[in-house]
Order: structure tokens, then sequence, then C-alpha cells
């Protein structure tokens, strides 16, 4: 009896490891495609921007860099302030005119990420 | 693929990833935006003129204006209050002469601070006009500069700050060092620090706060035409803070 007749055969069960293997590769792929797709459906139906000023066009950057990014900006601006004296345009005092609420406006994706950045110890934000 | 191939395959493709990995780091440092860019030295530096003899006693117009401009912690509790400018009473050990007067101190801002000497996290430094300051998000609170400051100029935030007087300027959290900045965030945007701006209001016009590289400011008149002293000079710290009639 030809062994390629059993269900416990070697070439079946090398194609159920091979579809385990796509499917854990692929997993991560397809979760991170569908998130950021859900994600951006969401940028769409609601945004930040409570107050629009009359002070200020527009934001200091787009939208999406400064969802993911201004932390980084943030910190660089922290940097030329501090350590070079350089007062810009950038700051805290400038996301303030606009997005009134920190709790609206920082708290919840720090929230949701549980991220707790502690500038709020010492620069105000109503 | 036999043995020498493999490795061969594998040899190379690890030299082009890592030739890459290293034209990628000059691909940035030439695009990329770099932190302190076009960092413009203003060749300013910054000092302050006391003058004592127009100082009025019992006033105490410049610390509260320090105090409200800096949200200085006041907590009515003598071990946690933090004063970036105060007034102390110096007694003549000798008879003869005046026997009281009235000194107001702060940080001196030296040219060679030991403060920024001892931090072990570079949190305090010098900027290039010369003002010594505390970066407060680096600071971890150890208290060596406090211990190294020959003028007691130095202060520990033990609690938090519950006033907030002025929401422009940000307090600090406690478990950090501080000290009077001279009014950085004044200085660079071209106005004069909130204590000689109090003073000139009350009329005293006791504190000049100017740029002592430009010869002709009002601090380098002042320096150059006073009998100026500088507190503890004897050791060597080089302190911008000058005195008339100490």
């Amino acid at each position: 009896m030809p062994p390629q007749a059993s269900g416990s055969s070697p070439a079946g069960g090398r194609g159920v490891v091979t579809v385990i293997l796509i499917l854990v590769i692929l997993t991560p792929l397809a979760y991170s495609i569908v998130s950021r797709a859900v994600a951006q459906n969401v940028d769409t139906a609601e945004l930040f921007l409570e107050r629009p000023d009359p002070k200020h066009q527009e934001c200091v950057r787009d939208t999406e860099y400064m969802r993911f990014h201004h932390w980084e900006l943030l910190r660089s601006t922290r940097e030329e302030v501090v350590r070079f004296g350089i007062r810009g345009e950038i700051g805290l005092h400038r996301c303030r005119d606009c997005h009134t609420s920190r709790e609206r406006f920082c708290d919840r994706c720090h929230q949701a990420t549980s991220l707790t950045p502690d500038c709020w110890g010492c620069h105000y934000y109503p | 693929m036999d043995r020498r191939d493999f490795i061969k395959v594998a040899g190379g493709t690890l030299l082009a990833g890592a030739s890459c990995a290293y034209a990628f780091r000059f691909l940035n440092d030439t695009f990329g935006v770099q932190a302190g860019e076009g960092v413009q030295l203003s060749g300013r530096r910054w000092g302050m003129v006391i003058d004592l003899t127009r100082c009025r006693s019992g006033c105490t117009t410049c610390m509260e204006a320090c105090r409200v401009e800096n949200n200085v912690g006041l907590h009515g509790d003598i071990r946690w209050d933090n004063h970036w400018i105060r007034k102390v009473k110096l007694k003549s050990k000798h008879a003869a002469g005046e026997a009281e007067k009235e000194v107001i101190l702060l940080c001196n801002h030296c040219d060679k601070p030991p403060c920024a000497q001892v931090c072990p996290v570079q949190a305090t430094y010098k900027r290039h006009d010369g003002i010594v300051i505390v970066d407060h998000h680096r600071c971890i609170g150890c208290r060596y500069c406090m211990i190294a400051c020959p003028y007691n100029a130095r202060q520990f935030n033990f609690v938090d700050t519950e006033d907030w007087l002025n929401k422009e300027h940000p307090k600090r959290s406690h478990g950090v060092a501080e000290a009077c900045t001279l009014c950085a965030h004044r200085l660079d945007v071209g106005r004069i620090p909130a204590c000689v701006e109090a003073c000139c209001n009350v009329g005293a016009e006791a504190l000049f706060v100017g740029d002592m590289n430009d010869p002709e400011s009002e601090v380098s008149r002042l320096i150059a035409t006073n009998a100026v002293k500088r507190i503890r000079e004897d050791l060597g710290t080089e302190p911008k803070v000058h005195y008339i009639g100490l």
C-alpha cells in the first residue's frame, strides 16, 4: 500500500505546514493594512480641530505628519528653544490656539496608546 | 548550491547591505534636518549691574515681579520656598561706618559656572549668550549644582507649585533644581527681564541688564565708569552680576 493514500502522509502534512506558515507571515501584514485603512477612515470622519484660530491659516505641518511625528517636532523645537534660545512659531502655545482642550486633543490618543508624556506638570494647556 | 557558493552569496549580500546602510547614513546627514542647524550665535554676553545706592530699603518689587513672571513657588513654608532673586541684610563687623546694608542676590551667571561643571547630565549649561540655565526636561534632581554654587543661588523644587500666575511661562514640577534665568525667554524676544522692568516702573532704576560685549550698552558704560564689585571674585567663577556701592 502506497503511503500517499494515508491522511497522515508526509506530502499532506507538508501542505498544511506551508499554509500555516503563509498565514503566520501574512497576518501581521494584513493587520497593518486593515488597521491603517480603518485609521484613515476615522481621520476623514472626525477632525481634531475644534476652533480654527483666525491668527493661523493652517497647521505648521500637514495632518498626517502631525499625527505621527508631532513629538519629534516638539522635541526638536524644545532643543532649539532651551539650548539655543531660538523662539520660533512652533510650540505648545501655538497648538493651544486652535486645539483648545487637552482632554480631547492630547489625552485621547495618549490614553489609547497608554503614553504618559509629562508635559503638563510644567506647561500650561487648558 | 554547494557550501562554497552559499558562503559567497551570503557574504556578498551582507557586504552590500552594510554598505547600503553606511551610505544611507551619509544621505541622511546631507539631506536630513539636523538639530541645531542654522544656529546663529548672537555674539551677545548678557550681564547685570545692580546699583545698590539707588536700591530702596525695604522695597520688594523686583522679587514680586520675578515671582509672578517665572511662577517661582511660594508655599508659606521656609523649607520649600524658592527665591530666584532675594534681598539679604549685611551687618558690618566693624562698628564704624554704616551698620547695615541690603544687598540683592541672584544667580550670577558665571562665565565659569561651577553648577554646570558638576551637572552629571548636562542639564545645567551656559548658553552662547552667557546665561546659565537649567534644562528642566533633563534635570534629574541630584542637587549637585546646589552644593557647587558658592552663591546659594540654586533652589530645589521640593513640592509642585500650586499657583500658576503667568500661564504663558512654564512652571517647574517637583524634583528639579532651578535658578534665575535672567528672564531668557524675554531677552530672546527683545524684552528686558521682569525685575528690571519692575524696578524701572517704581522709579528706582537700580537694576540694569544689557550686552557686555557691546561697549555702547548701558551696562558696559556703568561698569566702565563706576567702581563695580562682584561677589566672591576670588573664587574665579567670573560672575557677570556687578554691584555698585557694595
